[in-house]
């Protein structure tokens, strides 16, 4: 099932650095830091980094939901991934950034993150599912003995946008 | 082949509304010469299309329906109102037709054979009659055989050259037409034209001179065996009409120049001899091959004959171009002040002037890009203010350039947006005519100001509201037959609808000359509703405005056109929630007259920017009554600390903006001496009072859908970016209100309750 589904979030992906074998196909990820955790995302989701500019509150948001902010015309939350992880976010820090992105379905939003760090390829055969608990991890994968977490965007966009909706 | 469907249904869509244009300005009797042509081509391009898909049912009936049209296009059929009648109905049909092969819901096939029996009736009862002998010599159907590929084969034309143009002929009708290269490249012949005009001539016993005219016929070594260069000039007998004259050049209409004359001086003629000519013609450098001669000469078969013609001077005669310099600029051109002769490029004109289909995202991804130049000038100018530029004139002035422009820019973008109401418009003729019909009153619909424009998003909302209104206007407005004559009125009843700009605004009217409100019946009515006390004294106004009541409804008979008791009603609170406003007023006898007025646009609110909570705010102005400065003593508590403040002896629950919100750091103040409350009204009057801490001022805002990448948020409509490109939320001030009602009754209740226990 966790295969199955980062399979679908990174077909495209796939498509482009495939190299050889269904088992072992590999998907360029990009790693960010959340706290002292890191996370990595699909790169091909992603539609831009940007600074961290102050946001829109939003009535009756989550607590995770940091609120609205204009990109180029078009509004879009800012999700706090500290809070929406529980993770003790780093104080003080000014290289945090927002990662633009974007879902299959079209809805864009934003993750608040402490920093990006890097670009790895990782195989989809080395990924370790995690007990799918609320479902925010597609898995764990193991970078130069670093733990990195997968995170899975389809559980928060539809954290975001509610049950109801498209996703 | 689907996109070319597609595209097809949307041509249908067009020719249908042109079709109806057409046929309301016959009905009107403002009907022009080229008016029957355009209703004929209309269902013409529909059948064509719809034959080539295979759309059986379309073809069958659009052929039937294109006959009926064709007897009043070649006179055989004086269009009388019962006639116009049919042909209106037969369009309803014709549409729905099309909305059947476009996958819509399937037509009564009763109705279509309906339909198609009036039709052959009005041909004459004859399916037959483009077989009949008065139709061959139609020469626009001649002209519309030869443009679908058929055998070719030479036909010699009888032409009578220069000395019989010399005859004393009595008052004669010239045709001067040059065709452009086009015509030729596109398989078409000017003999094609020539036989058509000659067959008139013979219709009416008589004969067609034809000439032509070399002299812009280059020297031989600069003469492009593909260019057309030769002009024709044909005279015809009086007695020939001038529409058909005009029909025989139909189709080609924009690939050639032509002018028609009445001529009623003789033609002068001077006879040059026709070796002169072929000697001129020739007169160039020798060496010429076999096969520049030979392509010369296949240019055309009426090009060729030119050696035989005569040329007369060319003084006296108009040309297309200084026709050209005539009707320039186009704009100008007044469809009845039109000179006679209309020249084929200024209809090729006419046509390029039309439009181009650009899909809608496109344009609203300018739009937010053009929003987000606005917002990007205006960080620019305010950091050269900040760094101290303000020494720099040259600076600051290009700056203010930019700024003019960006602005300029954001209003041509919505103007691209912007279509005239005629297509929502026109539709309602149809909806006259089924109520009409229903109704068994006579009704006419008058539009003006059809070609005012608005932003496509409101036209698209504005079709059901006009419905209704107009379907109310037949239904209780306009009387029935019998009382209008016995009124002295004109048995037809009249509707007029129409549209203006005033400022900023669009206003809508709806007139019918019916009998008026019935203050007595509407009075009686809403007391026996309960919407009023028995002995509440009312102004007119305020009776008018009863029939905006939910539940209100006067027609003592339901009928099935209106009158279900939701009326007018519905139509406020669509009007309103359009951000518009419903005005009625009405003169006994004379009529009533619905005004509405609403905003150009749905993309852009009119809004007033204020805070509360530190974080800034919009509210639709259309919804702000009004701003008060509280003074202590007006507001009143209720037992659970709700809160009441009493204006002009109504009570106003107020509400706390940013604890209604949620706002982090919202506090319920103990004192509102001095606050600053505004009063919403909602569409159904409902009122409540919002607290906020300033009111910051007022600026259109573009509306963005916070729904998009985001859920519905209680109490936000949507969110707009402010001058500093910050996101402001635009509040909904409806659920507010709904929300400030329960709130205030609930608890209300809840009071009264405690009191009594």
């Amino acid at each position: 099932m966790t295969m199955l589904s980062i399979n679908q979030e990174t077909k495209m992906s796939e498509q482009l650095t495939t190299r050889e074998g269904a088992d072992t196909a590999s998907v360029k990820m990009i790693v960010f830091a959340v706290g002292a955790q890191e996370y990595c995302i699909p790169i091909l989701s992603v539609r831009e980094i940007r600074g961290f500019e102050k946001t829109t509150t939003l009535p009756f948001a989550p607590a995770y939901v940091c609120g609205a902010i204009n990109l180029r015309g078009i509004i879009l939350t800012v999700i706090d991934l500290a809070a929406y992880l529980n993770i003790p976010p780093e104080l003080e820090n000014s290289r945090r950034v927002v990662i633009i992105v974007e879902s299959r379905a079209g809805v864009v939003y934003g993750l608040l993150v402490d920093r990006v760090i890097d670009l790895a390829d990782i195989s989809t055969g080395d990924i370790q599912p995690t007990s799918d608990e609320g479902a925010c991890l597609h898995g764990l994968v193991l970078i130069e003995n670093r733990m990195i977490g997968i995170l899975k965007l389809d559980t928060v966009v539809k954290h975001l946008v509610g049950e109801s909706s498209k996703e | 082949m689907d996109e070319i469907l597609e595209i097809f249904f949307q041509e249908c869509d067009e020719q249908l509304q042109e079709l109806e244009t057409g046929l309301a300005a016959l009905a009107a009797d403002r009907a022009e010469d080229d008016t029957v042509n355009a209703v004929f081509r209309a269902v013409h391009s529909i059948k064509g299309g719809a034959a080539s898909f295979g759309l059986q049912n379309l073809v069958r009936f659009s052929h039937v329906y294109e006959n009926s049209l064709d007897g009043v296009r070649s006179d055989r059929i004086q269009p009388t109102k019962e006639i116009i009648a049919v042909f209106l109905k037969s369009m309803d049909v014709l549409s729905d037709l099309v909305v059947e092969a476009r996958g819509g819901a399937s037509v009564d096939a009763q109705r279509v054979d309906e339909s198609l029996t009036e039709l052959k009736v009005v041909s004459g009862e004859a399916p037959a009659a483009t077989s009949s002998p008065a139709a061959s010599f139609d020469p626009a159907e001649s002209e519309a055989e030869a443009f679908s590929p058929v055998p070719f084969e030479f036909e010699p034309v009888a032409f009578d050259f220069g000395d019989d143009f010399a005859e004393p002929a009595s008052a004669r009708k010239i045709v001067t037409f040059h065709p452009h290269d086009a015509m030729y490249g596109c398989g078409d012949d000017a003999r094609n034209i020539l036989v058509a005009l000659t067959a008139l001539a013979h219709d009416k016993g008589d004969t067609a001179q034809v000439e032509c005219l070399t002299e812009a016929l280059p020297a031989f070594h600069d003469l492009l065996p593909a260019s057309s260069y030769l002009t024709w000039r044909v005279a015809l007998p009086d007695s020939v009409a001038e529409s058909e004259i005009r029909d025989a050049f139909d189709w080609v209409v924009d690939s050639c120049d032509f002018t028609l004359e009445s001529d009623r001086a003789v033609t002068e003629t001077t006879n040059s001899d026709a070796s002169d000519e072929a000697d001129a013609f020739f007169d160039a450098p020798a060496s010429i091959s076999e096969d520049t001669i030979q392509a010369m000469v296949a240019q055309s078969a009426g090009q060729a004959l030119s050696r035989g013609a005569s040329l007369p001077t060319t003084d006296r005669r108009l040309t297309a171009e200084a026709f050209l310099d005539d009707l320039a600029p186009p704009a100008t051109i007044q469809r009845d002040e039109e000179p006679i002769a209309l020249t084929g490029a200024t209809v090729a004109r006419k046509a390029e002037a039309a439009s181009i289909r650009v899909d809608l995202s496109r344009v609203d991804d300018l739009m937010d890009l053009v929003g987000e130049l606005v917002i990007a000038q205006a960080a620019v100018q305010s950091l050269c203010q900040k760094a101290g530029t303000s020494g720099h004139h040259e600076l600051m002035q290009g700056i203010e350039g930019m700024q003019t422009l960006t602005r300029d820019i954001q209003d041509a973008v919505m103007s691209v947006r912007a279509q005239p109401v005629r297509s929502v418009f026109q539709r309602m003729q149809r909806v006259v005519r089924e109520a009409s019909s229903m109704t068994q009153k006579a009704v006419k619909l008058v539009l003006e100001g059809e070609d005012t424009e608005v932003d496509r998003t409101l036209i698209e909302k504005l079709a059901a509201p006009l419905t209704h209104m107009l379907r109310n206007a037949v239904d209780h407005g306009i009387e029935k037959t019998e009382d209008r004559i016995a009124a002295g009125k004109s048995p037809e009843g009249c509707i007029t609808l129409s549209a203006e700009h005033r400022s900023g605004r669009i206003l809508i009217t709806i007139k019918d000359d019916g009998a008026g409100v019935n203050h007595k019946r509407v009075f009686e009515t809403a007391v026996k509703r309960g919407i009023i006390a028995p002995d509440a004294t009312l102004s007119e106004d305020e009776i008018n405005n009863l029939i905006f009541t939910p539940g209100f409804s006067t027609a003592s008979e339901v009928s099935d056109l209106s009158g279900r008791g939701v009326g007018m009603d519905v139509v406020k609170q669509a009007i309103m929630s359009l951000g518009g406003r419903i005005v009625i007023s009405s003169v006994a006898g004379k009529g009533s007259t619905f005004s509405l007025s609403l905003p150009l646009t749905l993309a852009i609110l009119d809004g007033m920017l204020i805070s509360a909570d530190e974080t800034t705010m919009v509210i639709p102005i259309s919804a702000v009554s009004e701003a008060i400065i509280v003074s202590q003593s007006d507001v009143y508590s209720l037992p659970d600390g709700t809160r009441i403040i009493s204006k002009r002896g109504e009570c106003i629950p107020l509400l706390p903006l940013g604890v209604t919100l949620g706002l982090a750091g919202a506090r319920v103040r103990d004192t509102l001496e001095g606050a600053v409350v505004l009063v919403v009204e909602n569409e159904s009057g409902s009122r409540a009072a919002l607290i906020v801490d300033e009111i910051c001022g007022q600026m259109q805002v573009v509306i963005k859908s916070m729904e998009r990448n985001y859920r519905h948020i209680f109490g936000v409509s949507a969110a707009t970016i402010l001058g500093d490109g910050s996101v402001a939320l635009i509040l909904d001030v409806s659920a507010l209100i709904a929300a400030a009602l329960s709130q205030t009754e609930n608890k209300a209740a809840l009071g009264v309750s405690e009191l009594v226990n």
